[in-house]
């Protein structure tokens, strides 16, 4: 590739791939009487799709999602570290946690609603959380990280009498922050993108950000500014959380990509 | 040598108990449930393999493996290409971090709301994309032929294509830091030892890189194939398997009948031939990419 036909193809792919966020911003503070008569090339700015989020519920929504989805990759870093920890040290059931990783919760619908269904989980927020409490996912990219831990340090602290809680705790936990910030944020965003999941199992009370998006969608095909500012401000959150530690989050995980 | 058991061991025992109840026992669930005729509701009542007959026996489950092949046929192969093309168009520049750091957005954004953004963005017609292009081009001007949006909610190639794009979109970012990562870790004297014993840059790619990316190009390909198999939830959000069926996958088949038309034990005979098609797949690959 010559250097000039290299620059402009990453420059059509920016473009291509910033795109859809960029009409996003645009069509969100669209005047509503513009999409309707179908002018969206002419300026204007206005604050009322914003303003018509509150009495479908968005902000409810919102918060209830954040809690759940924060709840969920609280508890898979919880579970996660210790279980990767004991992999590090040599349990033999890193076949397990790859397989599970390659099968999506999406893909167990059928046979996860019978067991939400026979544990009294189905219908409640419940649903939402505790399958998800334990993530493959987190597992396999702390585990990726405590192997780039040098060991002597461990055994170290060992020697100077530290428990295993205290190794954990003390030790690692200091070391691995970006890993964990990582696999948070990223398992974070992989609870929060859930769709059918929570459609099927949780009762339209306890229905996510998500699933009240498509159903607005459903519901006002055709009122682009609303849906582009429900989907705004939807996305914001995650997004910033992911800007403020983006370096760290493309770092880490490209470097567990590399053992 | 035999490992024995540390106290560390026991940090598995809170994630092994979550992922024992709601990750292995349903794969044991979804057998027993495919010899059921149950709707989740009614009392299940025990059919033997009447599911898995009537399963080879329908025409839209056929047609609707076609489309998760043809799907995978498009997706696969360029998944792969963008991301070795970007990933050594980026590699080395100034930008690279920064683009990276784009690239990897859309897989993390609300998935529903990039979804609406494609949606309007993209309609065909009244779409925001055809009103600019029209704004730009006046609409009887002979370019302006060129510059239509394809009406896939009408033509299923389209809508597949859309489909695609869209995951690719999302994905993209993935595949570039697999092999970017791969990228980085071949050692820069096997390259500099191409160069001295006089091969240009573009032999030094095909005969020294291209052979060491290999472990990344059969990660990505497995990886990709078993999410290309399963991934149902862009068309759920774009085109609901429309139209005429041209975009229903195998994962949107299943969620049709489980939880549309109330038939679980249906679904989870699909469910299993769905998982089994995924292992096969994902095998043959693997071992093909080995003996290569």
């Amino acid at each position: 590739m010559s250097r000039a036909l290299r620059h402009l193809f990453v420059v059509l792919l920016v473009f291509v791939v910033a795109l859809p966020f960029l009409w996003m911003a645009y069509a969100a503070f669209l005047p509503p009487e513009l999409v309707y008569a179908g002018e969206i090339t002419r300026l204007g700015f206005s604050l009322d799709n914003f303003r018509a989020l509150a009495p479908e519920g968005f902000w409810g929504r919102l918060g209830y999602s954040l809690g759940v989805s924060g709840l969920a990759t609280l508890l898979a870093l919880l579970t996660g570290f210790p279980a990767a920890y004991a992999l590090r040290e040599g349990a033999p059931l890193l076949g397990l946690y790859l397989f599970l990783l390659a099968v999506p919760a999406e893909m167990l619908l059928v046979p996860l609603y019978g067991v939400l269904a026979g544990t009294h989980l189905l219908g409640s927020p419940w649903a939402l959380v505790w399958p998800f409490a334990a993530s493959p996912f987190v597992v396999f990219l702390l585990f990726q990280g405590l192997r780039n831990v040098p060991w002597q340090v461990v055994e170290a602290a060992r020697i100077d009498g530290a428990g295993e809680g205290v190794v954990l705790v003390r030790v690692l936990l200091p070391m691995m922050m970006p890993h964990l910030v990582t696999a948070g944020v990223l398992s974070f965003a992989a609870h929060w993108n859930l769709v059918l999941y929570p459609r099927v199992m949780t009762s339209e009370t306890w229905w996510t950000l998500q699933v009240w998006m498509a159903d607005l969608v459903r519901k006002y095909p055709s009122d682009w500014g609303l849906l582009s500012a429900a989907a705004l401000l939807g996305t914001l959150p995650l997004a910033l959380v992911y800007l403020l530690f983006e370096r760290k989050i493309v770092e880490t995980f490209e470097g567990s990509l590399k053992g | 040598m035999k490992v024995r058991p540390r106290p560390a061991w026991l940090g598995l025992l809170p994630s092994l108990l979550v992922l024992a109840v709601f990750g292995l026992y349903p794969f044991v669930e979804v057998v027993r449930f495919s010899t059921w005729d149950w709707s989740g509701l009614s009392a299940p009542v025990p059919v033997g393999l009447a599911n898995y007959r009537e399963l080879l026996a329908d025409p839209a489950f056929w047609h609707s493996l076609r489309v998760t092949l043809a799907f995978a046929a498009i997706t696969l192969p360029s998944f792969l290409a963008l991301s070795l093309l970007v990933a050594f168009a980026l590699e080395g520049q100034r930008y690279e971090r920064w683009v990276k750091g784009l690239l990897f957005l859309p897989g993390l954004v609300t998935l529903s709301a990039a979804a609406v953004s494609w949606y309007t963005l993209l309609s065909p017609e009244y779409g925001a994309l055809q009103t600019l292009l029209y704004a730009l081009v006046p609409e009887d001007s002979p370019l302006a032929a060129w510059l239509v949006v394809p009406a896939w909610d009408r033509e299923p190639l389209w809508a597949l294509l859309l489909v695609v794009a869209f995951t690719l979109w999302r994905y993209l970012g993935y595949g570039v830091l697999v092999v970017s990562a791969s990228l980085k870790s071949i050692p820069r004297a096997l390259l500099e030892a191409a160069w001295v014993d006089g091969a240009t840059p573009r032999q030094a790619v095909r005969y020294v890189t291209l052979p060491l990316l290999r472990p990344a190009v059969t990660f990505l390909l497995v990886v990709g194939t078993i999410l290309t198999l399963q991934s149902y939830v862009a068309v759920f959000l774009l085109t609901r398997g429309g139209p005429f069926g041209g975009t229903r996958v195998l994962g949107y088949f299943i969620y049709e009948v489980g939880f549309e038309q109330y038939r679980l034990g249906y679904a989870a005979a699909a469910t299993i031939v769905l998982l089994l098609l995924t292992l096969v797949l994902a095998w043959a690959q693997a071992r093909f990419m080995e003996e290569r």
